[in-house]
């Protein structure tokens, strides 16, 4: 049976590879392979990977052990949904589900419509060329299909920290943000080939390049919801290497979203946007395999084999050689036409692209720099994260300046001390919030009120904005998706800040029957019980939480044991309230005797993933209207 | 000057500005933040090291973990060839026990003694940090493969 599964997969794969190949001899304009067409060889690159992912999830759910990748990641006894996730919760199968995403992609658009044959022929042909070496990749070095002949009777099981619902959709949510920066690239190649990136070109672009962006903010979201929720740490950002590595990215693919839009409005600042497009992939590239190459620890890293890593590497290497290279030879030939008035929103737009770059290299040098010191010096260091939220933080502040202003002005020059009286009553209103917040809840740190007030600021005018009716009329409700996600953006840094400022963290040692504080609430540490669960055994302890001696709450923070493999975590319990969450984590060291309590008060999560949710929707909103503002006259 | 020029030449400064704020800013920045990592050995070999924030880890030795109160803790970190006593106020990994790899983050007073503000967790119990790894490695006592 088993033998059989192993044939068939990996003739689909062949298949694929084949198919992939001659999609992309159509890069030359050639005779030869001019039959079949994109289309039917599209379904056939689609149909071959998505026939042999199904028949993994199949080899998962059933647990054929004969199978090596299920023998390793997965157990019989384990629930049926983490059989299912347990697919790509390795590295062989998780490589499946990003080729997939990538043949999903290149399907997609090799479907659509208005586009010149000629320009898809060669946008495909690209990614085929991707498609095909991560292919070859998957089937040479890493094959999901291995078998075995040892007959295991048991499989050796998930990591128990991988077992959480949200950890199902987690990675494909990523990857479907990662593998569509894939698509924005071969576009961008594609446009370099024909020497045709123009306003046409930035319309084809701007739905892949916004669905994409949406798909990466909720993928870095739901890990950071996982991480809050699931490893019990009482954060939701630890500027670990690994949250890093899909951060960066998202800075590059947010810079070139609003380039993709500057060039569709003006046609300005083609190279940029080509520059930006490749940076991004080569990012995203960084952001999967750094993550999963055991560079990195962390509970996202694979066991890996070195040759693995040095395809990878060789891979980002090549393209970013290509890509570069083609951009040097025909980047002249990419017109640049008209320039920019000063004082304008391209210029604000601009502006903020300097900063993004800014914060990236930020980001980039923390976290680089240890792996650099670590294989160059032989000397283990850490980078602080106060490193990043200090350097960071200045720059915010003139970001959300620039985000609130750039959107007031006109495309071209316009008076600035007229937009101000024009918005003298908004910043009057910020103004005063800002003032009484900062009175009210003792805050006299600069930065942190700066953020604030021009958070509060960007938030309010671009919810006004979007429901300002004045006469035009179209322009509002076309700006839908920007105001949400500018908004969303703003409601997430006054949230992040004031959760920076005003998170407090108790840690008890506790026995039953103690009473623990934390602000006005009083916690009694009820009981303590053994659960036993199909894939684990739990402790779980009682406490009431009262308040004025009135009983409000009880909260159950849990250890987990874990059997297969042997692992121990613990589960938060988190009480939320629309200001501020609850938080209580608890721990058993093996050579003690009490329970170690953790409380945390979390303010304004809910807020926070509220923004994160305004700017995750903006962004679905903008990739859904097809055409934009053609132009405002 | 065309008005053309002159609003390059003004993007043109700008941006100089603010590239070279923003390089100093960040090269500061890291200097302060930067944690390093050391084994009981090299970290009595480096004593001019006192008094800063560090991440120390080998192995917890046998018989060192005692507790004062309920939250202060004492014990001893080992290489196998050099040891280093470490208070600890707060909370313990659920995996943190004598003989197991610990990486923990704090100061090396000028006593010779280490006052931890953090012990890193782990993930699972055969799971031992790199940089143990490698400190065990250099004492010769990494039993591992």
């Amino acid at each position: 049976m088993s033998l059989y599964i192993f044939y068939i997969s990996n003739f689909l794969l062949l298949l694929c590879l084949t198919a992939s190949l001659m999609q992309s001899s159509k890069i030359i304009n050639n005779k030869i392979f001019a039959r079949p067409g994109v289309i039917v060889l599209a379904y056939v690159q689609l149909i071959s990977i998505l026939l042999s992912f199904l028949i993994l999830i199949y080899l998962f759910l059933i647990s054929d052990f004969n199978i090596d990748l299920v023998y390793f990641n997965s157990h019989s006894e384990k629930p049926l949904i983490y059989k299912f996730s347990g697919v790509w919760g390795n590295h062989e199968g998780s490589m499946l589900l990003w080729i997939l995403i990538l043949v999903l992609f290149n399907f997609l658009f090799a479907l659509s419509r208005r586009i010149s044959e000629r320009f898809k022929e060669i946008t495909v042909a690209v990614q085929s060329i991707m498609i095909f070496g991560f292919v070859a990749f998957l089937f040479f070095l890493s094959n999901p299909f291995a078998i075995n002949q040892n007959n295991f009777f048991e499989g050796i099981g998930l990591n128990p920290i991988l077992q959480d619902p949200l950890l199902a959709i987690h990675p494909p949510v990523l990857y479907v943000g990662y593998v569509g920066f894939s698509l924005v690239f071969s576009l961008a190649i594609a446009g370099l080939i024909t020497k045709e990136v123009d306003q046409q070109w930035a319309s084809i672009v701007k739905p892949w390049v916004f669905s994409a962006w949406a798909f990466l903010t909720a993928g870095i979201a739901l890990g950071s919801f996982w991480a809050y929720y699931e490893l019990g740490w009482g954060g939701y950002w630890f500027w670990d290497p690994v949250e890093n590595a899909s951060l960066m990215p998202w800075i590059a693919a947010t810079a070139l979203i609003h380039c993709v839009l500057i060039l569709q409005k003006r046609n300005v600042m083609q190279s940029w946007t080509i520059i930006l497009a490749i940076l991004t992939f080569s990012l995203s590239l960084v952001g999967t395999f750094l993550v999963r190459s055991g560079i990195l620890n962390s509970v996202h890293t694979f066991a890996s084999d070195p040759g693995r890593g040095l395809f990878i590497l060789l891979f980002i290497f090549l393209i970013l050689v290509f890509s570069f290279s083609l951009f040097a030879y025909n980047s002249e030939k990419i017109n640049e036409t008209s320039s920019m008035d000063l004082i304008s929103r391209g210029t604000g737009i601009q502006v903020n692209n300097w900063l993004l770059i800014t914060i990236l290299t930020i980001v980039l040098l923390g976290t680089m720099y240890p792996l650099a010191t670590d294989l160059l010096l032989n000397k283990s260091l850490t980078v602080g994260p106060k490193y990043y939220s200090t350097t960071i933080a200045p720059i915010i502040i003139l970001f959300l300046f620039f985000m609130f202003i750039s959107p007031r002005l006109g495309w071209t020059d316009t008076k600035l001390y007229k937009i101000i009286i024009q918005l003298r009553y908004l910043i009057i209103t910020s103004l005063t919030i800002t003032l009484i917040i900062s009175l009210y809840f003792e805050l006299f740190d600069l930065t942190e009120i700066l953020i604030i007030f021009f958070s509060l600021l960007l938030t309010i005018s671009s919810m006004t904005s979007s429901l300002n009716f004045n006469k035009q009329n179209i322009l509002v409700r076309t700006n839908l998706g920007q105001n949400l996600a500018h908004a969303g953006f703003g409601i997430l840094m006054m949230a992040v800040v004031s959760n920076a400022v005003y998170s407090e963290e108790r840690i008890y040692n506790a026995k039953v029957g103690d009473n623990l504080q934390l602000q006005k609430y009083i916690f009694s540490f009820d009981k303590i019980e053994q659960v036993e669960e199909s894939n684990y055994n739990s402790l779980k302890a009682y406490f009431l939480m009262k308040k004025d001696g009135k009983l409000i709450d009880t909260f159950t923070p849990e250890i987990r044991f874990y059997s297969n493999p042997p692992t121990i975590t613990s589960e938060a319990s988190i009480l939320h309230k629309f200001f501020s969450d609850i938080y209580l984590v608890m721990n058993v060291p093996q050579d003690q005797q009490s329970i170690s309590v953790r409380m945390h008060i979390k303010p304004f999560m809910t807020i926070l993933w509220l923004g994160a949710f305004m700017i995750i929707i903006g962004g679905i909103i903008s990739a859904s209207i097809r055409v934009g503002r053609s132009d405002e006259k | 000057m065309s008005s053309l020029v002159k609003s390059r030449l003004i993007k043109f400064l700008l941006s100089l500005i603010i590239v070279s704020i923003a390089v100093l800013i960040i090269i500061f920045n890291l200097r302060d933040n930067i944690i390093y990592f050391y084994g009981p050995t090299e970290l009595i070999k480096n004593s001019d090291k006192q008094g800063q924030i560090m991440r120390l880890g080998g192995l917890v030795s046998v018989g060192s973990f005692q507790n004062e109160t309920e939250s202060i803790f004492y014990f001893s970190i080992t290489d196998g060839e050099n040891e280093i006593d470490v208070k600890y106020e707060g909370i313990l990994p659920n995996l943190f026990a004598e003989d197991k790899g610990v990486v923990v983050e704090g100061v090396y007073m000028n006593d010779g003694r280490f006052i931890a503000n953090k012990v890193l967790a782990k993930h699972d119990e055969n799971y031992m940090p790199p940089e143990v790894i490698e400190t065990l490695k250099k004492s010769g006592k990494w039993q591992g493969e």
